[in-house]
């Protein structure tokens, strides 16, 4: 997905490559988004601290497992990447299937919390809670869609035999700094918006 | 040119920032005139090297000078430089801190507590220590103000009382306002969701006027000072302000203005009392008689003042949204508060004025011509404002009993002209 | 550009290298990419040439500079008097706040986008920018933004033509141009108190985001990597630097406006809380999300022009920029404490003192960056010999405009000044000095500087001279009594004003300035046009310049330099032509490969052209026009499939040959 293969400098000034520079800028700017998403949500939430008690939907083991699946799959991707690097393609595809895997079980786990979440009455328009959180979490959401759909692409793509340990591994690795990007972002959010509520002297 | 320009000019107008009354404004001003002299100053500083620099350094034909050097900058040049940025800057900082802090938080005046000056009674035992309170309550695009300690509410035009602290709060109904009376302090915002506060005080107390007048020693105090400085609140204080909406919010956000008038203590109690008592009907009857006649024989009731009430109950709806003190029936809250609105120097929230300039009373010619106007084209005066459509009850979708547009009529609105006239 | 020294000393022999025939090749799609040479129209809209983008984004923001200057003669127009009736209050409300909207993102911006795509590259020595299918994506995006961002204006005629009627959640109201001002304050942005002019404003700046953040990226991995060998950081030309400053201001500010019309977008679509003040919402966080982005905006606005301006003066001076490190750091610690003072635009919101005085205090920090950049202009001049050239002139009056704004600025900064001040005509008064004053005027520098490099062709006459005088003369006339009327109490925003408050005269001389100040920028445009059509063969370095744009051709061509230029020292041509013989620019030896170019592409275009349906969609379902979520959602497949496409049909590119003179 290059653009321009000359990489003409080097010569003095930092070496990282085009793409990877232009993912740590994405990055950056992600984490402004999150940053705004999560402090729009602890605001409202210390602002109105009675409006709502998550703990009524909130469901720590079905939440921690699905963060424990997605964390293992930050593992698999790191696999992924050095298998890229080495070349190997057969490793490279059955650890991307299994972070494809793991992001589809979050996913399905976060259709699972919001299905509950609406039934139990919980809507985008009950309250700012529920606006501040379905939007957080779902803007999270569609960074996991998005990845794992971009997996699914690099998936079949190997097959094309189009992919190489040079130039490809760059683009293997683009996609796992996003994705662990992902991860850690779920991490924060596990911690400000759910761990958080089971802390006693914090609400 | 500029000298010109400014020579010209009259700095003394009804908004003006330049000439105050009372010590918000007036910290306000004097920290915007130190900002106009150090910048001034830093202007024919720098100004004076750039024009300097241009004309010395100017390319002239056959320009027999060496190529310039090629120098890249001077450090020390620098430095000094960055350093007096830094010292100018102190100069306003100071100041700055001081006036954020003074004009922040309604100060504790004791001359100013309502125990102290308000003469009229009923005044709850404990807002005997406290200042005045006024709750500015923003609305599209017209003005609440309650006076919660004396249970009495007006709108767009406010009275307060000369020299003394009012502590004002600002909530919002609707969108983000801001209340700005300039010649007395800036602006604060009305924004929903929440309560800001200020204070203003039209006028200097005994203390700060003694301090301007240069009277030795805080404790001098004489019958002539006294009466000296109740000339100073009667000459200088004594006076109609103009305020106006200055957040954008909405249509017609250029025509919600507001008024202020500055009474003395006593002219503050009397008002205070006609806003509590309100008014009577037009021929006397206590209102349980009108309203017994209202229901039984409307045609008894005649003459343009009781149809004009009529129509005020009935037909035009305005009970529905305005309160009329006195009248027990005319409760509505969703429009202003039209108890003595005969009285106010303006309607429309400001925009039609009916004050003589030179004595400050009424025309009552234009005043008439103004309820009309209003009545008549409320949507033009105001667009976009609720009397007008109110969702369907407003006086612009007026229907007859076969349901069909009936605007209210040439007569009707004369009439109801003369009512509103009448509540003075 | 591999000439000899003769010739770069020769200005006027440009003859421009033969090249190869571009050719068309298969993509990887297994279609042909798009021709060269085939139709001027395809060229222009599947170009990757970064100078070609940025002559685009010139022209297409000069367009909205114009319709942005028509939106306020009228809004002066109908100011002239009091109790003006020429315009009914809510198109009053729409023209102020499209002018606001249009000035910023659709004229200054892409105006300054112009600057810095076709002159980094140049500046850095570069064959184009690091990513150029992303840099055509930005573009398209922008015209995408700018489209449904205006389309609220066709609504509005058609309703006001009576073929349209908005119903829907937005049903009653009246106002389908955005009716809220430009930075859109909550709740007046709810559905209870405006209309689908909302909808087309939120939809159109998030699509101008996605635009800009692109854009911005880009330029960072350009300006890091792809600088030519020896073109050390300190070696930038200052208006590279600058470009780097805003593009990660750009990268870290946008996000937060981002996510605060994402929130409002679902308050008006979804029924969320985050605004709507029955629901729990605070409307006092619009602002404050708002102003995280909108303050940085102001120097992202701000700091190109400072930029053009530390280019030209050196140049017309023939000395090198006085203080060049502490010129770059300084719009570094700009950029930086730019993130800092954003609720200074909230002094009368009710902060509490403690913040107010912090925030006073970072305002008035801000100032010394900024004055730091004036002393050492006005040092660059200090024993130079100064040209009065065109673009010279425009620099002087930007030094000189500029700080008269910075004053007014400095005056803002002290919190209870500022209370009378904040919302009244003495801001406009404020930031129009900045914009116009300062951004306008070393936008207009820029063109007169750069026009012969960009098109080859040299602008002649003094016609540019009476811009000068008409623009700076209306600017002043129109701008100058904005102070007094602000402080004599008339508030920003109002449609018409009562006579008797002694605001008339004042009004009446700014309305005529306005048109002075049009009939200065209408100058410049018949000016640029009389350039383009008669101009006369510029040569390289009509200037005698200093930074590495004026070593290649007039207009350079498409691979920028026939061989890689190496950097001995910082400003190079000037070094080359005058300098010591070891800071001569030599050329890197391509070993026979020749210069690989990219090849163009439908992708991004079609790509970008998606985000209309979305915005449009969204936008109209709000009226309540039918089928509209279907278009919309039309219009994220049309993206996806651009995008999807774009990555599988690989970058291509063709090698190039160019045949120069083996000097």
């Amino acid at each position: 997905m290059s653009d321009t293969e000359h990489q003409e400098d080097g010569h003095g000034s930092l070496v990282i490559n085009n793409k990877k520079l232009l993912m740590w800028l994405f990055l950056g700017s992600d984490c402004m988004f999150f940053g705004t998403l999560i402090s729009t949500h602890l605001i409202y939430r210390k602002l109105y601290p009675e409006s709502y008690d998550p703990l009524l939907v909130f469901d720590l083991e079905l939440t921690s497992g699905s963060t424990f699946i997605l964390l293992m799959s930050s593992v698999l991707m790191a696999l992924a990447v050095s298998a890229m690097h080495k070349g190997e393609l057969k490793s490279f595809r059955l650890t991307t299937i299994g972070v494809i895997f793991c992001g589809l079980i979050f996913l399905a786990c976060q259709v699972y919390e919001f299905a509950h979440f609406t039934n139990e009455g919980l809507t985008l328009s009950t309250n700012t809670f529920g606006s501040t959180f379905y939007m957080m979490t779902g803007t999270h959401g569609v960074h996991v869609a998005i990845g794992v759909f971009w997996l699914i692409c690099l998936y079949f793509y190997s097959y094309t035999g189009k992919m190489d340990a040079h130039e490809s591994a760059v683009d293997v690795e683009v996609a796992g700094l996003y994705w662990h990007f992902v991860d850690i972002v779920w991490i924060i959010i596990f911690t400000a918006v759910y761990l958080i509520e089971y802390i006693p002297g914090l609400r | 040119m500029t000298v010109l320009f400014l020579g010209g000019c009259n700095l003394d107008t009804r908004m003006t920032t330049f000439v105050t009354k009372g010590p918000v404004a007036e910290t306000q001003y004097d920290l915007f005139m130190l900002t106009v002299w150090v910048t001034l100053g830093i202007f024919i500083a720098v100004g004076g090297a750039f024009a300097f620099a241009i004309i010395k350094f100017r390319e002239r034909p056959d320009d027999e000078r060496p190529m310039p050097s090629q120098g890249h900058g001077n450090p020390l040049v620098e430095i000094g430089l960055i350093g007096a940025s830094i010292l100018l800057l102190v100069i306003i900082a100071v100041p700055t801190l001081q006036g954020i802090w003074y004009t922040h938080d309604t100060p504790e005046d004791p001359e100013s507590f309502m125990g102290a000056w308000y003469s009229g009674e009923e005044l709850a035992e404990e807002e005997a220590d406290n200042p005045l309170i006024v709750k500015v309550i923003g609305y599209q695009w017209w003005w609440a103000f309650e006076y919660p300690q004396l249970g009495i509410t007006t709108a767009n035009e406010m009275v307060i009382p000369a020299g003394k602290v009012v502590h004002i709060e600002l909530r919002s109904f609707d969108v983000i306002h801001s209340f700005w009376l300039p010649r007395i302090a800036g602006k604060v915002d009305l924004i929903p969701g929440r309560t800001n506060s200020m204070w203003i005080q039209a006028g200097d107390n005994f203390l700060r006027w003694k301090e301007k007048q240069g009277v030795a020693g805080p404790e001098e105090e004489s019958p002539a000072l006294r009466a000296d400085y109740a000339a100073y609140l009667e000459e200088e204080i004594h006076n109609y302000y103009y305020g106006q909406c200055a957040e954008y919010c909405g249509d017609s956000h250029a025509r919600m203005h507001f008024r202020a008038t500055v009474v003395d203590n006593k002219e503050f109690a009397e008002w205070v009392i006609d806003e509590r008592t309100g008014h009577g009907t037009p021929d006397g009857k206590t209102w349980d008689d009108w309203y017994a006649a209202y229901a039984d024989n409307p045609d008894s009731l005649t003459g343009d003042l009781n149809e004009g009430l009529k129509l005020f109950m009935g037909r035009a709806k305005c009970a529905t949204c305005h309160v009329v003190k006195g009248n027990p029936r005319a409760l509505g809250v969703a429009g202003p508060n039209l108890t003595n609105v005969g009285s106010r120097m303006s309607i429309a929230a400001g925009w039609l004025n009916h004050r003589i300039e030179e004595d400050g009373s009424i025309d009552l010619e234009k005043q008439y011509d103004n309820f009309y106007k209003w009545i008549k084209e409320t949507d033009v005066v105001k667009p976009g404002n609720r009397m007008w459509k109110a969702g369907g009850g407003g006086i612009g979708e007026l229907i007859d009993e076969n349901g069909e547009l009936a605007l209210l009529t040439e007569d009707e609105i004369h009439k109801l002209s003369l009512y509103l006239q009448s509540l003075k | 550009m591999s000439q000899t020294e003769t010739e770069i000393h020769a200005p006027s022999t440009t003859q421009a290298p033969k090249t190869h025939e571009l050719k068309p090749e298969p993509s990887q799609l297994g279609f042909m990419r798009p021709d060269h040479s085939k139709s001027v129209i395809m060229d222009w809209l599947t170009t990757v040439d970064h100078k070609k983008i940025g002559i685009m984004y010139g022209a297409i923001a000069l367009f909205f500079l114009l319709v942005g200057g028509f939106e306020a003669l009228i809004i002066r127009t109908q100011l002239a008097f009091p109790e003006n009736d020429l315009i009914s209050a809510q198109r009053y409300n729409q023209l102020f706040t499209m002018h606001g909207t249009t000035m910023i993102f659709l004229a200054i911006m892409p105006l300054n986008a112009a600057f810095f795509n076709f002159l980094v590259p140049l500046q850095i020595g570069a064959r184009d920018v690091a990513f150029p299918r992303i840099n055509s994506f930005s573009l398209w995006a922008f015209v995408a933004g700018a489209i449904v961002i205006n389309f609220g204006w066709v609504l509005q005629a058609l309703q006001v033509m009576g073929l349209f009627e908005a119903s829907g959640p937005t049903a009653g109201m009246t106002d389908l141009a955005p009716a809220m001002g430009w930075f859109g304050y909550a709740p007046l942005t709810g559905t209870n108190f405006t209309g689908a002019g909302t909808d087309f404003w939120i939809m159109g700046l998030q699509i101008l985001g996605i635009a800009s953040l692109s854009a911005a990226m880009n330029f960072v991995v350009t300006i890091v990597n792809m600088r030519a060998p020896g073109m050390k950081m300190m070696r930038m030309p200052v208006f590279t630097w600058m470009t780097l400053v805003v593009s990660l201001l750009i990268v870290f500010a946008f996000p937060a406006i981002t996510i605060a019309l994402g929130q409002l977008m679902f308050d008006r679509c979804f029924g969320t809380n985050f605004f709507v003040v029955a629901g729990g919402g605070q409307p006092i966080l619009w602002q404050h999300l708002f102003w995280i982005f909108g303050h940085p905006e102001v120097y992202i606005l701000v700091l190109p022009a400072m930029g053009i301006i530390s280019e030209i003066l050196p140049v017309f001076s023939k000395k090198p920029l006085f203080g060049y490190s502490i010129v770059v750091f300084s719009g570094a610690v700009i950029g930086f404490l730019g993130f800092a003072v954003w609720s200074h635009h909230m002094f009368t919101t009710g902060l509490g003192k403690v913040a107010t005085a912090a925030f006073s205090l970072l305002t008035m920090a801000i100032a010394v960056p900024t004055g730091v950049k004036i002393f050492n202009w006005i040092g660059t001049l200090w024993g130079g010999r100064v040209r009065f050239s065109a673009p010279m002139i425009f620099s002087l009056g930007f030094v000189w405009m500029f700080m008269m704004g910075g004053f007014s600025g400095i005056m803002h900064s002290s919190a209870p000044a500022d209370a009378q001040q904040q919302d009244s005509y003495f801001v406009i008064a404020h930031f129009h000095y900045v914009a116009i004053g300062g951004i306008f005027l070393a936008v207009v520098a820029g063109i007169y500087f750069w026009l012969p490099k960009m098109i080859g062709k040299m602008w002649k006459g003094n016609l540019s001279t009476w811009v000068a005088i008409f623009s700076t003369v209306g600017l002043n006339v129109t701008f100058f009594p904005m102070h007094f009327l602000g402080l004599l109490g008339m508030p920003r925003r109002t449609h018409t004003y009562l006579e008797g408050f002694g605001w008339e005269t004042y009004n009446l001389v700014c309305t005529i300035g306005a048109y002075i100040l049009a009939f200065g920028i209408l100058l410049l445009v018949v000016d640029i046009i009389r350039c383009f059509r008669n101009g006369e063969p510029a040569g390289n370095d009509p200037w005698d310049a200093r930074t590495l744009e004026w070593a290649t051709t007039s207009p350079p061509q498409v691979y920028n330099f026939a061989k890689t230029p190496i950097i001995p020292a910082r400003d190079a041509l000037w070094e080359d032509k005058y300098g010591p013989e070891n800071r001569k620019i030599t050329h890197e030896d391509d070993h026979g490969h020749g210069i690989h170019m990219p090849s163009q592409s439908w992708m991004p275009f079609i790509a970008a052209l998606g985000f209309i349906p979305v915005g449009l969609g969204m936008s109209l379902m709000q009226a309540g026009v039918p089928y509209m979520g279907y278009v919309a959602i039309f219009g994220l497949l049309v993206l996806g499939l651009g995008i999807a496409l774009w990555a599988i049909e690989g970058p291509g590119g063709y090698h190039m040959h160019p045949e120069v003179d083996a000097a």
